[in-house]
């Protein structure tokens, strides 16, 4: 049994400690992704099998994600939800991989987890996925798409030009698609198989467990249930409706992609509507014009009354007047 | 002497409200026997798709109610009220969305779920039954994909069911009649949406509940199956009740497919193409995701004609399911370890892999045809 603990090969570590990890932290990072959607700070454009991919992998993936982003010009999707998302995960992948590491030393190893084994763990396998991952990505691209191209010609031959759409089709994307995915296997496994290495050079320097089997499954049962369940119920409840709140507060009411058919027309939003200030600025308007009015009224009496000065002045010149002279 | 002082044993309301129906019902039993069932070697995240899929179907059913609000199984106004759910009920559009993409949910858990009873050996001696029911479940659930499609009434859904129904009338003696059934008419009409609505939301539900029930109780007659690798000394150490560990694993399995689901809906939200009409015009035919890969294998050269569709479309497909109810009673082993049994191990993987294969060509099928 202990031939078999040491013997234990680095790919089944690998494989034994991180895939238990990324499903651990998945659920709570999948809240705030769920959160960033609904607020409109990130989308993923036609690649979200991919976005969810490398957010539960985030524990080897989030150092390798920007590199490969900037690196290879290669992205997920936009907005700056992506990175934020990223940052969060974090202390979520370290706290995940000390719960299921610890669990692994003991049950595996019977081993005593190391004190920060989380953190240790966490750095050195971002480090791992950071210098691997970007690797990885650009093997199988240029694999992938090498095998495509490959396949295309072949089928270009005049001996295969008989064979119909449908078939073609299945054929090229079997041949191409089990090229594609032996080469993803394989560098899989030496990634797993570099992360179990780094796993089991930790475990070396740990000292051995001294509990008996039934005694050290109590243990890593008990290490998973926290010390005050009350309160961890509580604080889980309380995140839980506050998330929800959130969630509702940004979810758009109606629907951010709209048919043809229905758009609806822009409406101007009309100012709000004071009574007293609209009554104020009509009185003074008012009371303007008819100040105007008046104004022009005077003016045209004034006018008029020049006018009549000027009639009454030439009808007495008129009468002062010499009468003319009759003729013969 | 100082008479140490008693606490007080009266009850409060709560407690003397669940004592009056405790008296009645066995409630306290009831809860016992619900939650402390020993799980064979502990709580796993394996066992989680069974609770998964009832969760999804109980969100399937709420949606559903609140959808019926506003929907209008009417040719007339189908199209027209999932337009007004879509952009003018508040949060409708998330509504529909969630519906549309938890059908999803449900065929990609019944497929985990159906793949780790049948890795995990657990459809043998005793369990044939629970097996059987399940077959039946997901025949419902397929059921409720197929019905659904056709009622926002736009050209996918009119002619995904055309095409649907057409497979339906190759199948012997029977498939005469439930075409004609379903159609209701020469094409598909009023009758047609008005009996497909009928199966979808009275049914298809009755049907699923009942037999959910059934294959619950089954389950809870037979026991689980627990882990196929491990001593007996190994399991028994691990051996677990179902309350508190393996109920909050299905609680953070289902709070991951709700969020999936939500993301889905926020990636993907439903878009209608135009109002359905007998007149296909440039809108190729196809069914939901979970058809195309029988959909695919019907364009092969091989399924073509008469006999070839009849072949790809109905006998294959049944041949397959007939293998699946009988498999409990072909495969006689006690033997569950998956590493010990090549056969099943090779058969799921080729399954698998052949409805990728075939989906997937039907997705790139589809540049050849625009």
């Amino acid at each position: 049994m202990a031939d078999e603990r040491e013997s234990m090969s680095p790919t089944k570590i690998g494989l034994g400690v991180l895939w238990p990890t990324f499903w651990t932290g998945l659920p709570i990072k999948l809240a705030f992704a769920v959160l960033f959607l609904a607020m409109g700070l990130m989308h993923f454009e036609g690649r979200l099998g991919l976005a969810f991919l490398m957010l539960l992998a985030s524990p080897v993936t989030v150092f390798a994600l920007p590199i490969i982003t900037m690196g290879l010009e290669s992205h997920i999707g936009e907005g700056v939800g992506i990175a934020l998302l990223f940052m969060i995960a974090i202390p979520i992948d370290v706290w995940a991989f000390g719960v299921v590491a610890r669990t692994f030393f003991l049950e595996k190893f019977r081993k005593e987890p190391p004190d920060g084994l989380g953190m240790t763990l966490w750095w050195k396998s971002a480090l791992v996925g950071a210098v691997f991952l970007p690797i990885l990505w650009l093997i199988i691209s240029t694999v992938t798409a090498t095998a495509i191209s490959m396949v295309h010609s072949l089928f270009e031959i005049e001996l295969f030009k008989g064979i119909p759409v449908a078939e073609r089709i299945s054929i090229e994307l079997a041949i191409w698609g089990s090229i594609a995915s032996l080469v993803l296997i394989l560098l899989l496994l030496i990634g797993i198989s570099l992360v179990g290495r780094m796993i089991r050079s930790t475990a070396e320097a740990a000292q051995p467990a001294s509990d008996n089997y039934q005694r050290l499954i109590t243990r890593w049962d008990l290490m998973r249930v926290p010390s005050d369940q009350g309160l961890m119920l509580t604080a889980l409840t309380g995140t839980g409706v506050v998330l929800s709140l959130l969630f509702w507060a940004a979810l758009p009411v109606t629907t951010p992609h709209p048919h043809e058919c229905c758009k609806k027309p822009e409406v101007k939003a009309q100012p709000p509507f004071k009574p007293l200030e609209a009554l104020n600025k009509d009185e003074k308007m008012i009371a303007q014009l008819s100040a105007q009015v008046e104004a022009l009224e005077q003016k045209k009496a004034e006018a008029e009354a020049e006018k009549d000065k000027g009639k009454g002045k030439a009808k007495a010149g008129k009468e002062s007047a010499p009468p003319a002279p009759k003729k013969p | 002497m100082e008479q140490p002082s008693i606490p007080s044993t009266q009850p409060t309301a709560i407690e003397k409200v669940i004592a009056f129906i405790d008296e009645r019902v066995g409630l306290k039993q009831m809860q016992a026997k619900m939650l402390n069932e020993p799980v064979p070697g502990g709580s796993r995240w394996a066992y989680v798709f069974g609770s998964v899929l009832l969760f999804i179907f109980i969100m399937q059913a709420l949606t559903g109610i609140l959808l019926m609000f506003y929907y209008v199984p009417t040719a007339d106004h189908a199209y027209a009220s999932t337009q007004y759910i879509i952009h003018d009920v508040d949060y409708g559009w998330f509504l529909l969305s969630y519906h549309f993409w938890g059908s999803t949910a449900m065929v990609v858990c019944v497929f985990a779920h159906m793949s780790q009873v049948f890795l995990w050996g657990a459809y043998k001696s005793p369990r044939e039954m629970i097996w059987l029911v399940g077959l039946a479940l997901f025949g419902i659930v397929m059921g409720f994909g197929f019905t659904g499609y056709l009622l926002p009434w736009d050209q996918r859904a009119y002619w995904a069911t055309t095409v649907g129904v057409e497979i339906m009338d190759k199948t012997p003696l029977l498939g005469d009649f439930m075409a004609r059934f379903l159609k209701g008419g020469p094409t598909p009409g009023q009758m047609t949406l008005s009996r497909f609505f009928v199966i979808h939301v009275m049914i298809l539900p009755a049907a699923l509940m009942g037999l959910a029930g059934l294959h619950l109780f089954l389950f809870r007659a037979a026991g689980p199956a627990g882990p196929f690798r491990g001593t007996p000394e190994e399991i028994r150490a691990k051996t677990d009740y179902f309350f508190p560990r393996q109920i909050w694993k299905d609680i953070v399995g289902m709070a991951v497919v709700f969020a999936s689901i939500c993301a889905l809906a926020f990636w993907e939200p439903v878009v209608l193409l135009e109002e359905a009409t007998p007149d296909p015009g440039d809108y190729h035919p196809e069914p939901e995701w979970y058809f195309l890969f029988l959909f695919q294998l019907l364009r092969l050269k091989i399924f073509a004609g008469e006999f070839g569709q009849f072949l790809g479309a109905i006998a294959l497909p049944g041949a397959f399911m007939a293998l699946l109810a009988a498999l409990p009673f072909i495969d006689r082993d006690p033997e569950r370890n998956i590493f010990k049994r090549p056969i099943a191990l090779i058969g799921w993987i080729v399954v698998m892999v052949s409805i990728l294969l075939f989906t997937v060509s039907a997705i790139i099928n589809r540049e050849f045809l625009d």
